[in-house]
């Protein structure tokens, strides 16, 4: 859910912007110590980019026949982590406004802040308390991505209504958030079955991959195995 | 299905050949003005002076303008609707006569100015992704200061976004082909099998790449060739153009501060 261009009051571009900024800063930090230390790192950020940039111009099957595109942000932070993620995120909207003419370039800070940070934080958050409790990945998996979509139109909700708190910023909320339930509700419950199917195949596929990002653990008896071939090499 | 991207018209534009500042310059401080302008009528003259130059000047199909132009004004539109009936509390201008709703003045108001200002900036944005190719973009973010591992990510992903919509596209045909889009569930199954297969391809590609560069000696950075334009090779007739535009138009902003159509 992009803010279209010109949508937001300048004061509140600029609020947006800084607010979203120390958090970039610190990922773009983080990103350049990991990517000091394994050199092989960059490349693989990069696609991974960019396949958030593909999949987010699919179009996602909804039940109320309105069409819309997954942020794959949910995916993203539960693979990468939400300070990584916030940084392929603002390149993401940059591209998606360059080269696509969706959101723009003065409500870039408002969009970072909303899908680049409170959207990969809450899926984040959900997913490694999910994996403390010890419960079962999937479910975990759909409701990180559910509530990163979730909390991403909320905190475009309270942007809307913040710029244009008419009457008052309590019946503006109301008014953005019964749009948003009504669209975006059925939304996010699609993107949080789609992650889930995604996420389903590459543990079945590829699971080396998740587990060389620590995401799931490995198992037991592939670990066993590793280890001598480990200490071969 | 996949957006085509505005790519290929950055790349093959009348305005292709001229100075990337003064593209970039341009289209960000008349952005800028569009934004802080507090009457829609400046926006609106915006408006169409930059669909103007993008068809007239740049020579962008009008069709495949007005389609791209489209999506930004019905949102648009819909926001102006949904703003003049539920965002006033002033004195109500024409009664709907259904669930006791009306337009109000102030309500309207606000509507039309963020109606305007966002073609004003939809069209800013137009003219600088239609006009500006992204490559010649990267040097400009140089110049900004933009943290080079920022810049070096940008460049390597804005390569693989168009080999992994390539091999999205032909994932998609494949299955479509196989009805694998027929229903509710078919389609999210699908799907998902698309995203997973894209993302197990992105990662074996990210691996081959890093083999592929360390075996050119890759050593952390990328260097690239500097674009031999500068800001000083804008020209001053340009730049004297440039400030005469922006100060006429805040001078518009100016007079127009307190327009209101009610």
């Amino acid at each position: 859910m992009h803010i279209m261009e010109g949508f937001l009051p300048w004061q509140w571009c600029v609020f947006w912007y800084a607010l979203a900024l120390p958090v970039i800063a610190y990922g773009v930090i983080r990103i350049k110590k990991v990517a000091d230390k394994h050199p092989e790192s960059k490349p693989v950020l990069a696609v991974v980019g960019a396949f958030m940039f593909v999949l987010s111009s699919l179009k996602l099957p909804s039940v109320t026949g309105s069409c819309s595109h997954p942020t794959g942000n949910g995916l993203g932070a539960v693979i990468f982590g939400p300070v990584v993620v916030s940084v392929l995120c603002v390149i993401v909207l940059v591209f998606q406004a360059l080269l696509l003419g969706h959101g723009g370039l003065t409500t870039l800070g408002a969009n970072t802040f909303s899908m680049g940070i409170i959207g990969p934080l809450a899926a984040w958050l959900v997913y490694k308390g999910w994996q403390k409790a010890g419960w079962s990945i999937l479910p975990g998996i759909f409701l990180a991505a559910f509530f990163a979509d979730l909390l991403t139109y909320a905190t475009t909700a309270i942007q809307l209504s913040l710029a244009f708190p008419i009457p008052t910023f309590d019946s503006a909320i109301l008014k953005f958030m019964t749009i948003y339930a009504y669209t975006q509700l059925p939304l996010a419950v699609a993107e949080g079955i789609l992650t889930v199917v995604i996420f389903d195949y590459i543990m079945k596929l590829r699971p080396d991959v998740l587990e060389t990002l620590k995401v799931i653990k490995p198992k037991n008896e592939m670990k066993t195995m590793k280890e001598p071939v480990k200490e071969a090499i | 299905m996949f957006e085509n991207t505005l790519d290929c018209y950055a790349h093959s534009n009348h305005l292709k050949s001229t100075n990337t500042y003064f593209k970039v310059l341009f289209a960000i401080l008349t952005m800028l003005v569009s934004l802080i302008s507090t009457s829609p009528v400046v926006p609106l003259i915006i408006a169409f002076f930059m669909s103007f130059l993008i068809i007239f000047k740049a020579k962008i199909s009008w069709k495949f303008y007005l389609k791209f132009f489209l999506f930004p004004f019905s949102f648009g539109l819909l926001t102006f609707v949904f703003m003049a009936i539920f965002f006033g509390v002033g004195t109500h201008v024409l009664e709907l006569g259904i669930f006791n709703l009306a337009v109000t003045a102030d309500g309207f108001n606000l509507g039309f100015l963020v109606f305007a200002r966002m073609l004003g900036g939809f069209t800013c944005l137009a003219f600088l992704a239609l006009t500006t190719p992204m490559t010649e973009l990267f040097s400009v973010l140089k110049l900004v200061k933009i943290p080079k591992i920022v810049l070096e990510l940008a460049m390597l992903m804005y390569r693989y976004i168009f080999v992994f919509l390539d091999e999205a596209i032909n994932m998609y045909h494949a299955q479509e082909t196989r009805l694998g889009y027929s229903s509710l569930k078919k389609s999210l199954k699908s799907m998902g099998m698309l995203g997973s297969n894209l993302f197990i391809r992105t990662w074996l590609k990210g691996e081959q790449a890093y083999i592929a560069m360390e075996s050119r000696c890759y050593d952390g950075s990328m260097r690239t060739m500097r674009e031999p334009e500068s800001i000083k090779s804008m020209g001053t007739h340009n730049l004297a153009l440039l400030i005469l535009f922006e100060v006429s138009l805040i001078t518009g902003v100016y007079i127009t501060a307190n327009f209101k159509i009610f």
